[in-house]
Order: C-alpha cells, then structure tokens, then sequence
C-alpha cells in the first residue's frame, strides 16, 4: 500500500474540494489504534468563500486484508448514526469509497484531542482513585447506548436483526468468520459453539444498536476520568443490548489481571451500572449466554489476526501480537465459563 | 545456539522496551512494545515448546484413538517419531485436534456411559493443553 502524506491528502482534497485554496496539511502522524484500520491524525489548513478554516482530523483506512469483516462506509454511518443521540462520539466529515485514491477507502472525522484513551494507563498507581468514576462512566454510557430507541435512529445500512433472531444470527456470522479464517483447529471454541446452539437464549429485552466493541481502550477520557466520546464503531449492529455488556466482561479484557472487568471494576458492580443506565435487566441466564458468544467472536477475531498476517505483503505487527497473547487466554475463559476450567 | 535464545530474546525485549520505546511516538513506539512483548513470550515458550508438543501428541493421540474405537472407527496412523521439528509437531497436533472436534460432537450426541467417561477425558485434556500454554503476560 502507498503510503499517506501530506502531497496525497493536499491533492486528494484539492480535487475533492475545488473551491479550497491553500490547502496545507501538517503534523501527520499514524496512531497506534486498533488492529483493524490504520489511524492517522493531522492538521489541514485552507481557505474558502467563507474565510481561513484549520482543523483536526482522524483519517482512518482501510487496510487490503482485515481481522474484522467491516468497512469504511458501515463505521462511518454507524457514527453518524448515533451522533447526537445521549452517546458522544466524534463528528464524521468525509467518506471516500474509492479506494484508487489511498489504496483502500478512507474516512476524516473531527480529532478529538487532549484526552486519553489507553486502557493500560488506567492500570497505573496514580489511576486508581479515578476508576470508580471511570467506571461509571463507561458502563452508564453502555447502558444510554442500550436505552437508545432503534427507531430514532437510521440503521437502515445495517443488517436487520429481531430479538428472537438475532442471538443465533451473531453465532452464525462469528461461526463463519472462524471457518473462513481457519489457521487450525480450535477444539474448546467449537465445543462452546456447539453449547451455545443447544442452549439458546430467550428472545432479547429490546433490539439496540449493539457497538460490538466497547471496552476500556475504545473511548476517550479526560484528567477525570469523564468520558468524552466513543470510538471504534466499525462492528456496531442491530442486536441484543446485553452483548456489549457480555463483551466487555470479558476476562482477556479484563486489563487489571484481576476480578476488575475491562480492568475498571468488579463484574456485579458493572452489571448494576448498566442496568440503571439502561433501564433493562441482565438476566444471569442470558448474559452468560452472551458471555460465551463473545469469547467465539474474540477468538474468531483472534484467528482472523493471524490469518490476516499471512494474507498480505506488509503485514501489521499488532496481528501477530494479538494472536499470539489472546488466543489461549480466549481458550481459558470458555473452560471457565462452560465450568471446566 | 549461545547465548541460549531465551536468555537472548528476553534481553532484547528488554532493550526494546526501555531504551528503544520511549524515543518513539505514536503507531511506531506501539509497533516495538508489542515486538519487545512478542519477544518475552518467545522467551517464555521456546525452551519447553517441542517437549510440550511431543508429550501433549502422546497424550491426543491415544485419547483420540479410544474415542475412534469406541465409535468403530480405524485410529489415526502413527506419525514418524523421530521428527521433533516444532512445524511437524505441530502438524501433527492440529491433525489429531481436528479429529478431536468430530469426536467430541459425537461422543456428546451419545448417552452410553462410556461416552460419557470419554467426554470427561475430553475436557480434562483440553484444560491441560490450555493450561500447558498459559501466557504470564497475558490478562487471563
């Protein structure tokens, strides 16, 4: 892939925007977010009929081969979904499909800066009074997200999903995702799918727009620990409420090395957050049916990482890293939670 | 090879992470971190990985034979012993896991008792062989 620079981006924009003059982009740099799409930040300066503009901006591509099964488009309208709607996240600006441009379509939304995202620094000493805060934060914003009516918002791109279907629809994507990304044999997880089938859960509460990835390290915090906005979108669909709970009790999230979940608090703790928040209820019976779906779409994740290393000519270091430091951990909390551990 | 490679790998992760890392920024100061981490679990597994593998083949393919027995089925052959290569041993464990996962569905469709010793033996397999390759740094 060609890499980005100011030269592309200056003559991308130039004849994006013709009416743009002095367009000047500085201070470019590649972030190190997320294993699934490059990240990168800049300034861009121009001017129109309007006068000076400078900005900050997150240009975020997609790479030629992927752990997740998503594009530019579904992440940038599942964005422009929920904003403005009790749940922050940045503003979108720009979406280009054609990937002749950058070598792989690319977004620009409004760079939120100042403000932390590292799930790993909230591990450190000087963190720790603040995690109670931190915590209620990320839970309560979780539960706004489940409280949040499908109808207000247009989720017309996404793939639709009922309460009494969308459980199995999310083991059957994640069952396929594994299948196509076989790099051996996975004998605990397929064990867990087949417990899963048999055991399905009842029909979910209501049908929410599901961020599929919520977790320490996918949101901004200030000094505080108030959250300023979620990211990572590129998973969100119509779902159960109760699978961004599930997904972020997840032990090889669970970033403390303890009974904290997402390394922020303990599990009864966050549960009794989101259920205020969203005014629905954690049925035990069907959260560790989610519980246990999640840890199939973790180590399909896992897997396609490093399928993904294999797939393309410069592969992403953070695809090997991944695979290699989470799949046994993935195979541990499956034993523990079909009780075999 | 001297120095032994665990000794060698667990050094240069640690040259990485405290004397590389913190003169990098952003996307490449990640980059090296994860590489120092990837170090430190070759560190961890490399001394003990083809003993593990050959002991754990050991252990499979005698549970999966029994299984494929109990079934009426032939046993998968016996691979050539003397090739204690990592990649062959490892071939030889996903061939034998495969196995392993049709087995396993079939011994939870039957209700004999035999089946039902058979999955324990299962399980307690699969907890060994994950415990056998627990990450220290990894969160679980």
């Amino acid at each position: 892939m060609r890499d980005i620079t100011d030269s592309a981006l200056s003559t991308y924009l130039a004849k994006r925007f013709p009416d743009w003059r002095d367009i000047a982009i500085s201070n470019l740099e590649r972030l190190p977010l997320g294993a699934s799409r490059e990240t990168f930040r800049f300034d861009l300066a121009y001017t129109d009929e309007a006068g000076a503009h400078q900005d900050k901006l997150i240009l975020r591509r997609d790479p030629p081969a992927s752990n997740v099964d998503s594009d530019r488009r579904h992440e940038y309208l599942s964005y422009q979904a929920i904003y403005g709607h009790g749940v922050p996240v940045p503003r979108m600006i720009l979406l280009e499909e054609d990937a002749s441009h950058f070598d792989g379509a690319i977004s620009l939304a409004e760079d939120l800066r100042g403000f932390h995202n590292s799930e790993y620094q909230l591990q450190e000493p000087a963190w720790k009074d603040r995690l109670p805060r931190v915590s209620q934060q990320m839970w309560s914003t979780m539960g706004k997200l489940a409280a949040v009516p499908c109808e207000a918002l247009d989720l017309s791109f996404m793939v639709p999903a009922t309460p009494e279907n969308t459980a199995m629809q999310q083991l059957d994507y994640w069952e396929g995702q594994l299948d196509a990304n076989d790099v051996g044999p996975e004998p605990v997880t397929r064990a867990a799918i087949r417990w899963l089938r048999a055991n399905p859960p009842t029909p979910a509460q209501k049908l929410a727009m599901v961020h599929g990835d919520f977790r320490a390290g996918n949101f901004l915090y200030d000094d505080e620990g108030t959250l300023i906005a979620v990211l990572d979108w590129e998973m969100a669909h119509l779902g159960d409420p109760l699978e961004d709970l599930a997904w972020s009790m997840a032990r090889v999230f669970s970033f403390g090395k303890d009974e904290r979940r997402s390394g922020l608090a303990p599990r009864e703790e966050a549960i009794a957050i989101w259920e205020n928040a969203s005014g629905l209820r954690a049925d035990p019976d069907r959260l560790h049916w989610w519980e246990l779906m999640m840890c199939v779409k973790g180590q399909a994740i896992w897997n396609s990482c490093a399928h993904a290393w294999g797939a393309v000519e410069t592969p992403f270091v953070i695809h090997a890293y991944a695979a290699w430091w989470l799949r046994n951990a993935q195979d541990r909390a499956i034993l523990e939670l079909m009780g075999k551990l | 090879m001297k120095p032994a490679i665990p000794d060698a790998t667990q050094f240069l992760a640690t040259v990485l992470r405290d004397d590389i890392m913190p003169q990098l920024t952003g996307f490449r100061a990640g980059n090296v971190g994860m590489a120092a981490a990837m170090l430190d679990m070759v560190a961890e597994q490399w001394d003990g990985a083809a003993a593990r593998l050959h002991a754990e083949n050991k252990v499979l393919r005698a549970l999966v034979a029994r299984c494929a027995i109990h079934f009426g089925q032939t046993p998968p052959l016996t691979p050539d012993e003397e090739d204690l290569r990592i990649s062959s041993l490892t071939r030889e464990n996903e061939v034998l896991k495969t196995h392993l996962i049709d087995l396993h569905a079939a011994i939870e469709a039957d209700d004999s008792a035999v089946a039902g010793a058979l999955n324990s033996e299962i399980w307690d397999f699969l907890r060994s062989s994950v415990e056998s390759q627990r990450i220290s740094s990894a969160n679980f």
